[in-house]
């Protein structure tokens, strides 16, 4: 895979702004989709990169979406500077939240974040590090058959 | 007409002096000024009428039915929408308005509130009858269709797949009226005066049949004058139509004209009532990434506060809105919809889409993904070059189109005033 066709683009994601909440996965998902990739991989990409963007927005301090669309695949690494998370494999249970009161009345932090994320992407790669960040890799494949 | 498109909206090149207030309006990037003249992009544009009511020069014009197409039919039917009755002051009642149209010509007026409160029983039936997927959208509103088509694919199988009332009031008045007038069924045409233009686009190339039950649309606006002078034409009339009402209207069915009229009777089920075409686009997006999976019905109309701010309506809408809602008020939320006839047709399918709705989507920025890729890169390269003013000189709405257009081989970077000048 040589860089040329590589298609790159970074997003800033800054912790707590709730009123721009979803514009980078608009972005990515109207992105996606002028490149042609199918629908049905948009829509399960528009949702992962949602609540990884929505992670980083109710958690972190700040964070980045790497976008790289290439043929056959979709690749976004989420990684943001915040607290971390501790136990990753309790975090991933559906409905594990350590979402705030004022979180929840937003409509956010049901828990369903990471498993969402793991139920719509084709792998999918977690790392963090307690007091510095979190890190989400992500990858869509794009040529039909799901692993 | 060089820019006849199959829309509802055309630019009057006489009128059009090429300014940029239609263009930076529009909420799909569907208009482009070349060579002075405003353009719109028949695959990007969803009828919302946006530009039309952001013109100052009047050039974007509604293609609607004319009122003097209207001579040459034998049988002339009308359905008003429930708007029209907000357009008129306070002392003018819905009778007096259907008695007006009459006397204007038209054969037939079908008052259209029992058949709005009809489609709100169906949706109700329907929502109870399939508990997903969730949330259902209310077919009413001709762009939402539309936008759904385009911009929200995935979300097609979500609409409710219940024909609007204008359509069904259509379809009765077609199995009836040939037995009740005494007219043969090819002399009957049947129009509906309406509040925006996207109504004709439904009509010419329906989403969910092969042909509509409709023959054109009026708008509010082009009939408006020739109703309010018959109005006050003829005042004994006035008091006979008074007192001999010859229609039942509903309360339910009149309020439908303003956002949340379909949800208000819904007690049993979670409604969300959205209006405005940005905050639909907006809700769509959520339903579509599932974040409004706890709503049962979604209704959406992209203009403000429902077709009562439609851009063929003539009176100021919050006027109008109070005005229907005292309507509503006066005419109470009794039923006067039978429910077992109700049951009858529903079960029948009477009332249902001859077929489900299809995306319609827009074409990527080329068929070969890779292709696609190199074309994505260098338009974000020739954005970094664009000077980021969205001053609409170089005839896309804002830098990031203009980026579009060069990639997509319908524009050129030296389009842009500023690039220029930096060259030189």
């Amino acid at each position: 895979m040589t860089e040329n066709n590589v298609f790159r683009q970074e997003f800033l994601v800054k912790g707590g702004d709730f009123l721009r909440a979803g514009n980078v996965s608009w972005e990515i998902r109207n992105l996606l989709r002028e490149i042609g990739m199918p629908s049905s991989i948009v829509l399960r990409a528009a949702i992962a990169t949602y609540e990884a963007e929505l992670n980083i927005i109710m958690y972190a301090w700040e964070g980045k979406l790497h976008l790289s669309v290439m043929p056959g695949r979709i690749h976004i690494l989420a990684e943001d500077s915040g607290p971390g998370i501790e136990d990753i494999e309790l975090a991933m249970t559906e409905g594990y939240s350590t979402a705030t009161l004022e979180m929840r009345e937003l409509g956010f932090g049901a828990g369903m974040g990471l498993a969402n994320i793991k139920k719509n992407t084709d792998a999918f790669v977690i790392t963090s590090e307690v007091g510095r960040g979190t890190r989400l890799e992500l990858t869509f494949l794009t040529n039909g058959q799901r692993p | 007409m060089t820019n006849d498109t199959h829309h509802s909206v055309r630019i009057n090149l006489e009128k059009c002096l090429g300014c940029v207030h239609c263009m930076i309006a529009c909420p799909t990037k569907a208009i482009r000024i070349r060579e002075g003249k405003a353009r719109i992009i028949d695959e990007l544009c969803i009828d919302c009428g946006e530009c039309l009511r952001f013109c100052p020069e009047d050039a974007v014009e509604s293609k609607t039915t004319s009122v003097s197409d209207l001579k040459a039919v034998p049988y002339k039917v009308v359905i008003p929408s429930t708007v029209l009755y907000g357009q008129f002051d306070n002392a003018t009642l819905p009778n007096e308005i259907l008695f007006a149209l009459r006397r204007i010509g038209f054969d037939y007026v079908y008052e259209i509130s029992t058949i709005c409160e009809l489609n709100n029983s169906a949706l109700e039936m329907y929502l109870n009858a399939h508990p997903t997927p969730r949330p259902l959208i209310s077919s009413t509103c001709p762009v939402v269709i539309r936008l759904i088509q385009r911009r929200f694919p995935s979300l097609c199988g979500h609409i409710v797949p219940i024909e609007p009332p204008r359509e069904n009031a259509a379809k009765i008045l077609r199995a009836n009226l040939p037995r009740i007038a005494k007219v043969p069924a090819s002399s009957i045409k049947i129009f509906h005066i309406t509040p925006c233009p996207a109504k004709m686009v439904s009509i010419n190339h329906p989403a969910s049949m092969e042909k509509s039950y409709l023959d054109g649309a009026i708008s509010i606006r082009d009939i408006f004058k020739t109703i309010y002078q018959t109005l006050h034409q003829n005042r004994e009339e006035t008091i006979m139509s008074h007192l001999f009402p010859e229609t039942i209207f509903s309360g339910t069915g009149v309020g439908t004209a303003l956002s949340g009229g379909e949800t208000r009777g819904l007690k049993s089920h979670r409604t969300v009532a959205v209006s405005g075409v940005r905050d639909t686009i907006r809700a769509l997006n959520q339903a579509e990434l599932g974040l409004l999976k706890d709503v049962d019905l979604l209704e959406c109309t992209v203009c403000p506060d429902g077709c009562i701010g439609g851009p063929l309506t003539v009176e100021n809408r919050y006027l109008a809105k109070s005005r229907i809602l005292r309507l509503v008020a006066m005419m109470g939320e009794r039923t006067v919809v039978d429910s077992s006839d109700m049951n009858q047709l529903y079960n029948k399918d009477f009332l249902s889409f001859h077929f489900p709705i299809k995306p319609l989507e827009s074409p990527p920025l080329d068929a070969d993904p890779a292709q696609a890729i190199t074309k994505a890169k260098r338009r974000n390269e020739l954005f970094l070059q664009l000077p980021r003013k969205d001053c609409g000189a170089c005839g896309a709405p804002d830098c990031r189109t203009l980026a579009d257009d060069i990639v997509r081989g319908q524009a050129a970077l030296e389009d842009c005033p500023f690039v220029k000048k930096e060259e030189k």
